[in-house]
């Protein structure tokens, strides 16, 4: 299968920013990271000692609704516990993330946004990194479906997600911890059970050291991870930036 | 440094690439933070260094620091004793306004923050105007003021070097990565004639500009260069603007040492500058 295609950097006056594509469902997404900012409104009454993160999702051919909205809530929940907004410089300050649906195919009003779910915390994670915004740690999401005779689909196409009886998408951390766990339709415990084994496998293969050898070095079992692709873009984009510094 | 160690939030720092110096203590610089693990056999609690950002390990052994080098195009955090270049916003009864980044708080600078001024003989800096500045403090707990300086308050005059307002000239706004890097070649330049920190451009418009009198350049932390020349009339303007593309576009393409000698040559060309 082919895996997904992301880049960092791609904007030039955003602090950070990433573009990523989700090959079984098509979605392209544009994201960009704005931070430490000063909000508008003072809108940091609840938490002075932290930060506040904005998200902002943007559907490629109309105006943001409430689906948009709700997503935005899923993703500042999950991001705001992963994000240090303690460090120096960020209390009281903002991290607006903007994503931008640039591609794929049109979520139409009232249609699920599972679907797209993990290609925007994805891309909003890889334009976090961009921007050098302190984080606890990385996490990768997936999207599984349940059909009717029970078998746990993954990579799950738009189409697809539609015929199921049951769609979830499920984050978990770069030390496994489960972040994010959102389900849709008909299910029963067994069922989740099994999708959460499956879904876990899934993002420890995203996660887990490849079979290249380019383990770090050192013996902690949790802090030596390669983590499948997240951490290959931000090597790749690294390297580049630094080749100065590298080749001599 | 041919295996650069790359990190990523949450990933520990292998303790054997820590610099191995016993006599002071070991500093942490940016990206890198401080968790107690509670151990579980006794009282004591063991430390860990983990990664907060995504970067390059960096560590300096004679000064005993360890620190993560990320993307250059990040926002510039005021760090105390950083050199910036700040615009005036507006003028209060005590203080300057300034602008350091976009959409964040204001930085203030004392009216008197100059060398040699006093109540009667303080510059009047206008809304727009350019002031090349130290951060003095950045305060204490959350949404703190920065402070900035442009006199060193122990002995009153502009030290280090150069600062105070900026008159004449343009700014070009740069990457905080690259800005830094400007800052430690050229800080370092003086014992050196080659290349530092893979960095050649400035010495080879120097080199080139020299007969027209040559410029002045002034790099701020917060990712801004300004650039001036004290030829006359239009080679003045043309050769700052020069300058400006040179360092702009080795920043955004991330030229190596020969492509950067090539772009000096072909803009000073374009530009009808070269002789």
């Amino acid at each position: 299968m082919v895996g997904p295609t992301a880049s960092l950097s791609t904007l030039n006056r955003a602090d950070g920013s990433a573009s990523y594509k989700c090959p079984a469902t098509g979605y392209d997404v544009l994201g960009a990271v704005n931070g430490p900012i000063e909000l508008p409104a003072r809108r940091d009454a609840l938490k002075p000692e932290d930060a506040t993160v904005e998200v902002f999702v943007k559907p490629g051919n109309t105006t943001a609704g409430v689906g948009e909205r709700y997503v935005e809530g899923i993703l500042r929940s999950v991001l705001g516990k992963v994000i240090l907004g303690r460090e120096r410089g960020f209390p009281r300050r903002g991290v607006v993330i903007t994503l931008a649906i640039v591609g794929g195919d049109a979520v139409e009003r009232g249609d699920s946004y599972l679907t797209i779910l993990p290609a925007l915390l994805h891309t909003s994670l890889l334009a976090l990194l961009s921007a050098a915004v302190p984080l606890s740690m990385t996490f990768s999401a997936t999207l599984l479906g349940v059909t009717k005779s029970g078998e746990i689909m993954p990579d799950l196409s738009a189409a697809d997600a539609k015929t199921a009886v049951s769609r979830h998408v499920l984050a978990f951390s770069s030390k496994n911890h489960l972040l994010l766990n959102e389900s849709e339709g008909r299910f029963d415990f067994n069922t989740w059970e099994q999708v959460r084994e499956r879904a876990l496998s899934i993002c420890q293969e995203l996660t887990m050291p490849g079979s290249d050898g380019d383990v770090a070095m050192g013996d902690e079992s949790d802090g030596s991870k390669v983590d499948g692709f997240v951490r290959e873009t931000v090597e790749d984009r690294l390297r580049r930036d630094y080749t100065w510094k590298i080749d001599s | 440094m041919s295996t650069p160690l790359i990190l990523l939030p949450g990933d520990e720092v292998p303790s054997n690439h820590l610099p191995s110096t016993k006599s002071n203590p070991l500093k942490l610089g940016s990206g890198v933070r401080l968790l107690s693990q509670p151990s579980t056999n006794s009282a004591a609690s063991s430390h860990v260094l983990t990664a907060s950002q995504a970067g390059i390990l960096t560590t300096d052994a004679k000064r005993n620091t360890v620190s993560l080098q990320s993307f250059s195009n990040r926002r510039y955090i005021p760090t105390t004793n950083d050199l910036i270049i700040a615009q005036i916003h507006h003028s209060s009864i005590d203080y300057f306004h300034c602008i350091v980044t976009p959409h964040t708080a204001q930085a203030l600078l004392g009216q008197l923050s100059f060398e040699g001024a006093t109540k009667k003989t303080r510059p009047m800096l206008n809304r727009g105007d350019l002031v090349y500045a130290r951060v003095s403090s950045v305060g204490l707990g959350a949404g703190a003021e920065v402070e900035i300086t442009c006199v060193n308050p122990a002995t009153g005059k502009a030290e280090p070097g150069g600062l105070g307002p900026l008159t004449g000239g343009m700014v070009f706004d740069i990457s905080t990565g690259f800005a830094a890097r400007l800052i430690r070649a050229s800080s370092s330049s003086a014992d050196h004639g080659d290349a530092i920190d893979g960095l050649v451009v400035l010495s080879e418009l120097g080199k080139k500009l020299e007969s027209s009198g040559g410029f002045e350049i002034a790099v701020g932390r917060n990712g801004k260069v300004w650039v001036d020349c004290s030829a006359a009339g239009d080679t003045a303007i043309k050769s700052t603007i020069a300058i400006g593309r040179c360092l702009q576009s080795t920043d955004d393409n991330n030229l190596n040492t020969t492509d950067q000698k090539k772009l000096v040559t072909k803009v000073l060309r374009e530009m009808k500058l070269s002789s």
